[in-house]
């Protein structure tokens, strides 16, 4: 068992490190305003495959990303955006 | 000839005119409005070759109702109904009702799936598990949490560029077998129930995940989770008996240009301790202890060439995954397995997947508990394993 919890804070410190690391070596810039799509393309992938705008109507995907919404911890406009963009290419 | 053609027009008029009238009758009577229902879920079928015995499995199917009541209220259930043991089984994986509170703010009240890393969470689904099995520890007798009765608040906040998601919850928590309940297995006395829908204690467990995405994009992710909770039935030397939870999760899904191609690699770490206590033993009328400590864990890699030419050789994926389980040495339900493997999957669209994998499973040390596969077979020989799973 000091085994697994020496694992497990070997784990813990590389996670920190490499966050601590790769945060130090990203852009400082000012965040950039996302498109729909591009909203659309980093998200969905997070977890599956980024379905196609046809794959539901117009008011089902406003029911779609509310749940995804909820499940992925987005944002309100970040949906609305990821939403607009689904709607115009449907 | 003038005559029947103003006779024509005036046929005409009259008639789209009659038609323009009902198709703007249909088109108010077909407007959304504010309520919403969309069924969706999923569904998975296949094959497996276990050993020596082989057998067709699966047929379940989980219908997820969504009801949008308003822009700011959500209430999602989900249910399963598999065949089991050759008998249909029905159970409700979750019910709850989601309120807006703030754009980045949510309130969820209900029986939900717990922010505890993001297997159960996120990736459970047979569509978008990219094995057919599950990892060791992360199936239906897990090694933490997967959901659980409560109350919780999620959302998400912007650090400059980067971002940073969270969960704040309290629900019942888990119970603990003390090995008195006739209902239970005695042999698995300091085993964590998660199904603890009717709390075994006042106490109610708090728990929580935070979730980085320390670049611009949210191509990687990592997550800090954990639950503290007494978990002994109440009036029993065990009430004050308490656990920790807790768990490490990453993900990493990004573009990868020159392989033209779509890496995906996903890990999680669940850790639980608990309490030491003496548990009685009815076998040989002795009491004995253990350090109640188990551990469950899984890495996975993933890559689709989803960026050539090729129409086939684009909707293939390779995946790769080792899992491992420990349960506590000198409980009777000690464990200690691993399990490796590889698979081959082409996706006939993005929610639908015909997988093949191949399964290695090791065991170093088992007592009385057998991982089981989420059919509740135990799985500890190697396997072939063809399915195909359908999102809608």
């Amino acid at each position: 068992m000091i085994k697994s919890i020496k694992t497990t804070l070997g784990l813990a410190t590389i996670i920190i490190l490499s966050t601590m690391f790769i945060t130090a070596c990203s852009s400082q810039n000012p965040p950039l305003e996302k498109s729909g799509a591009q909203l659309w393309g980093e998200n969905c992938v997070r977890c599956h495959n980024a379905p196609s705008p046809s794959a539901f109507s117009d008011n089902q995907w406003e029911t779609v990303a509310m749940h995804m919404k909820i499940r992925a911890n987005l944002n309100s406009s970040e949906t609305a955006e990821i939403v607009e963009f689904l709607q115009m290419a449907n | 000839m003038k005559y029947i053609t103003t006779l024509l027009i005036t046929i005409c008029v009259s008639v789209y005119g009659q038609d323009y009238s009902d198709l703007l009758k249909k088109i108010e009577s077909s407007k959304p409005g504010d309520s919403q229902f969309l069924l969706r879920g999923y569904a998975h079928s296949g094959y497996e070759k276990r050993g020596e015995e082989s057998s067709f499995v699966g047929g379940s199917f989980n219908p997820i109702f969504l009801w949008r009541q308003s822009d700011k209220l959500l209430f999602e259930a989900e249910l399963e109904l598999e065949l089991e043991h050759g008998e249909t089984a029905l159970a409700l994986e979750y019910a709850n009702m989601a309120y807006e509170l703030r754009d980045n703010l949510t309130v969820r009240v209900g029986m939900f799936l717990l922010p505890f890393g993001t297997f159960s969470e996120r990736l459970h689904p047979r569509w978008i598990n990219r094995l057919p099995s599950s990892p060791l520890g992360f199936g239906h007798d897990p090694i933490g949490p997967m959901r659980d009765m409560g109350i919780e608040l999620r959302g998400n906040t912007k650090l400059g560029s980067r971002s940073l998601s969270y969960s704040l919850y309290s629900t019942n928590g888990p119970s603990l077998n003390d090995g008195e309940d006739h209902d239970l297995s005695e042999d698995e006395a300091g085993m964590l129930n998660y199904l603890n829908f009717e709390d075994n204690n006042s106490n109610k467990a708090i728990g929580g995940r935070l979730g980085i995405f320390p670049l611009a994009s949210p191509a990687l992710e990592l997550g800090f989770s954990g639950q503290i909770a007494e978990v002994g039935n109440h009036e029993t030397e065990y009430e004050n008996t308490a656990a920790n939870l807790y768990a490490l999760d990453m993900s990493y899904v990004n573009n990868i240009i020159f392989l033209k191609g779509v890496v995906d690699l996903k890990g999680q770490l669940n850790q639980i301790n608990v309490d030491d206590e003496s548990y009685f033993s009815d076998e040989d009328s002795s009491s004995y202890s253990f350090l109640n400590q188990s551990q469950a864990s899984y890495l996975q890699a993933s890559f689709r060439p989803a960026y050539v030419r090729n129409s086939f050789v684009k909707n293939l994926e390779i995946v790769g995954r080792y899992s491992q389980i420990e349960t506590p040495e000198g409980a009777l339900w000690e464990s200690n397995q691993s399990q490796y493997v590889v698979g081959l999957n082409y996706w006939l669209d993005w929610r639908t997947v015909l997988k093949i994998a191949y399964q290695v499973n090791e065991s170093s040390a088992a007592g009385g508990h057998v991982e089981e596969d989420e059919h509740g077979d135990e799985g500890g020989d190697n396997a072939i394993l063809i399915h195909w799973a359908f999102g809608f």
